[in-house]
């Protein structure tokens, strides 16, 4: 029987291929990185998941070919994340990118159990010394959009869709108010929220909902696909979302990004695995960390405000001016910080009332 | 445009997924069988459709091939419960997830694309009607269309005989086999026509309505589409009725927000499921016979 025999030697052969390519393989995999990353939705070529990418790409392009990416994509919060993570460790990654709130208590318990992983989680609260949350400050260039929708709009109505009413979005929303009220004491801002991270249609309906409303400047906060911004543009009110530039979906009433470059904050905690000194703990960064940016802003902005933008760009920058100081009146009109008193991360991170000048009601 | 404008404007649309969905659902569940896999066939209808006007921008071609591709995938859960005799809840839940997974994988390299939807058509001399007239009698085709066909498909089910060769198949297939109806066949066109009915809806939610595509657009609508077909009692009208209240509602719960009406969002966006609940009560309570 030749066709066996030549299968059997085939077989033979290829095993001992396989021992001569993996052999000094192994050897290798010592000086070579592997970092795992998990991402909650599909990477697309907006939205939260790909401004992850690109800030891992900035440390693959720092690495070469000294770091071994594996990208897990729309992997859903819950046990099969935890399962996924689990996963990558025991495939010898060593750095972990938990791109959602949801992976923070899977990623803890490895953690605890592997010291030698450290790992990246996005928007969490836990720490650990391998461990390290990390937060953008949206508010900074939400309150500068703010500025620029109170410059723009006709009808002094400003709006916003949410998609859950969290800490993390209400207080874009208040820094939006505020930087619009800076310019314009008369600006209200409505806000709907969608009850739901992902939901382009409902987020459409509610885009509609406060352009009937005469809402004439819409904020995306929080939605990872154009839905919000596309119904803008054809219903001519001006937009601005976060994280990544939306602008070829909305060419003409696009207000601008607030954008977020993760890049140097990947960078640095990788060079710290990689040195052995990773810095565990949460990270709060904002403009003066190089990772939120604005960008694409509308050219309809007037010259003067253009001009107020980025002298509060600057003061931000240089730490002369914060967006959240007293005098801070909630919508019941009660004064929630004191005149001249600065709120503190932790304040501004649990942040869970609306200041004066938002009408709609928080959902309690 | 006042908030009720907006209401009259944005409802039928808002429903036209949902509607699309119950209707061939409920044609399905009438030969007496059950297909739980209506978010996965619309999602891949939605999926399809949506590449198919992106390369060619012909929005019928985009509905033909989505109703084709759903119905395909309509008929492995047909050869599955009616020619192995699977369990037809893990045949439905099988078919779902497949139809979710194929389309995230189809729809991949066009994540977040946006088209431009269609042209809204306002009814002849109907549409110069104050308030009324450039808000709900000015619909896309599509609205139209399917409100015809709507129409059509309750003529069928309660004035033909294949409307009652349907029913005879769904209460008592014994029976219908005996006096010589190809019971498996019947069930397997309808099983087919559910299917294409869902890819009708994903791809007025990819093309139309949105119109873009994102992985896991549909966002519970098939499950909300086989509710309404209990809701509605498998009669066309109730599932019409349905829809469209759960088009008003939803769409009202937003403008509620938006006006800031005091009500906590979270209650609002609970308003829909709450009225259905109790629409079920309340019809379950005048009506002894279902169905």
């Amino acid at each position: 029987m030749p066709d066996t025999i030549k299968r059997r030697s085939f077989l033979k052969g290829s095993l001992a291929a396989t021992t001569a390519i993996a052999l000094p393989m192994r050897a290798l995999a010592q000086d070579v990185l592997k970092m795992g990353v998990v991402l909650p939705s599909p990477e697309a070529d907006v939205g939260w998941s790909h401004t992850l990418m690109e800030g891992v790409r900035t440390v693959q392009e720092a690495y070469g070919d000294t770091i071994e990416v594996t990208v897990l994509e729309n992997i859903a919060e819950g046990p099969d994340a935890d399962r996924i993570a689990n996963g990558l460790v025991a495939e010898g990654n060593t750095m972990l990118l938990l791109g959602s709130f949801g992976y923070q208590n899977g990623g803890i318990q490895i953690a605890q159990r592997r010291r030698d992983v450290s790992i990246i989680h996005a928007s969490g609260y836990l720490t650990e010394p391998n461990f390290a949350p990390f937060t953008a400050k949206y508010w900074q260039g939400t309150y500068l959009m703010g500025m620029a929708a109170a410059s723009l709009t006709k009808s002094k109505k400003i709006g916003c869709v949410g998609a859950f009413a969290i800490p993390e979005l209400i207080t874009s929303i208040n820094a939006f108010m505020l930087g619009a009220q800076s310019i314009d004491p008369e600006i209200e801002v409505s806000v709907v929220w969608v009850n739901s991270w992902f939901d382009p249609a409902s987020e459409q309906e509610a885009a509609k909902a406060l352009i009937s409303q005469d809402v004439d400047v819409i904020f995306s906060n929080a939605q990872d696909t154009p839905s919000v911004i596309a119904v803008a543009e054809e219903a001519g009110v001006y937009a601005f979302n976060l994280n990544s530039s939306m602008k070829e979906y909305a060419p003409s009433k696009y207000l601008g990004v607030v954008g977020t470059d993760w890049g140097p904050h990947f960078k640095r905690l990788v060079d710290a695995h990689v040195a052995g000194e990773f810095p565990g703990g949460n990270f709060w960064l904002g403009m003066e960390d190089d990772i939120v940016y604005t960008a694409d802003w509308n050219p309809d902005i007037p010259a003067d405000v253009v001009s107020q933008i980025e002298a509060t760009q600057a003061a931000i920058l240089d730490g002369s001016f914060t967006v959240f100081k007293g005098p801070l009146l909630d919508q019941a009109g009660t004064e929630r910080v004191a005149d001249g008193v600065a709120m503190t991360d932790g304040e501004i991170l649990g942040m869970d009332w609306h200041v004066a000048g938002v009408t709609s009601p928080l959902p309690s | 445009m006042s908030a009720l404008e907006f209401l009259l404007a944005g409802t039928l649309a808002a429903a036209l997924p949902l509607l699309l969905a119950a209707l061939g659902e409920m044609v399905v569940e009438k030969t007496g069988l059950l297909n739980l896999g209506l978010e996965g066939m619309m999602a891949i209808g939605a999926a399809i459709a949506f590449i198919c006007v992106y390369h060619t921008d012909a929005h019928s071609l985009g509905f033909l091939a989505a109703a084709l591709v759903s119905a395909v995938l309509a008929l492995i859960f047909a050869a599955l419960v009616i020619v192995v005799q699977a369990n037809q809840v893990a045949a439905g839940l099988a078919v779902g997830v497949l139809g979710l997974g194929l389309s995230a994988l189809f729809g991949k390299s066009y994540e977040s694309q946006t088209i431009s939807g269609l042209e809204e058509i306002g009814l002849p001399v109907l549409s110069q009607i104050p308030v009324v007239g450039p808000t709900l009698l000015t619909q896309d085709i599509v609205v139209w269309l399917t409100l015809l066909g709507t129409v059509g498909l309750w003529y069928m089910l309660n004035k033909t005989k294949l409307g009652l060769i349907i029913t005879a198949v769904g209460e008592s297939a014994e029976a219908a086999r005996a006096i010589g109806y190809p019971v498996g066949l019947i069930r397997t066109i309808a099983v087919a026509f559910g299917g294409a009915m869902c890819g009708l809806a994903g791809a007025y939610a990819s093309t139309v309505y949105t119109p873009l595509w994102a992985d896991g657009m549909i966002a519970g609508r098939g499950w909300i589409a086989l509710a309404l077909v209990v809701f509605g009692t498998w009669r066309t009208g109730r599932v019409v009725f349905g829809a469209i209240l759960f088009g008003v509602l939803s769409l009202g719960e937003l403008t509620a927000q938006a006006i800031g009406v005091a009500i906590p969002s979270q209650v609002l966006a609970s308003l829909p499921y709450i009225v259905t609940i109790l629409m079920l009560v309340a019809i379950s309570r005048h009506q002894t016979r279902v169905g």
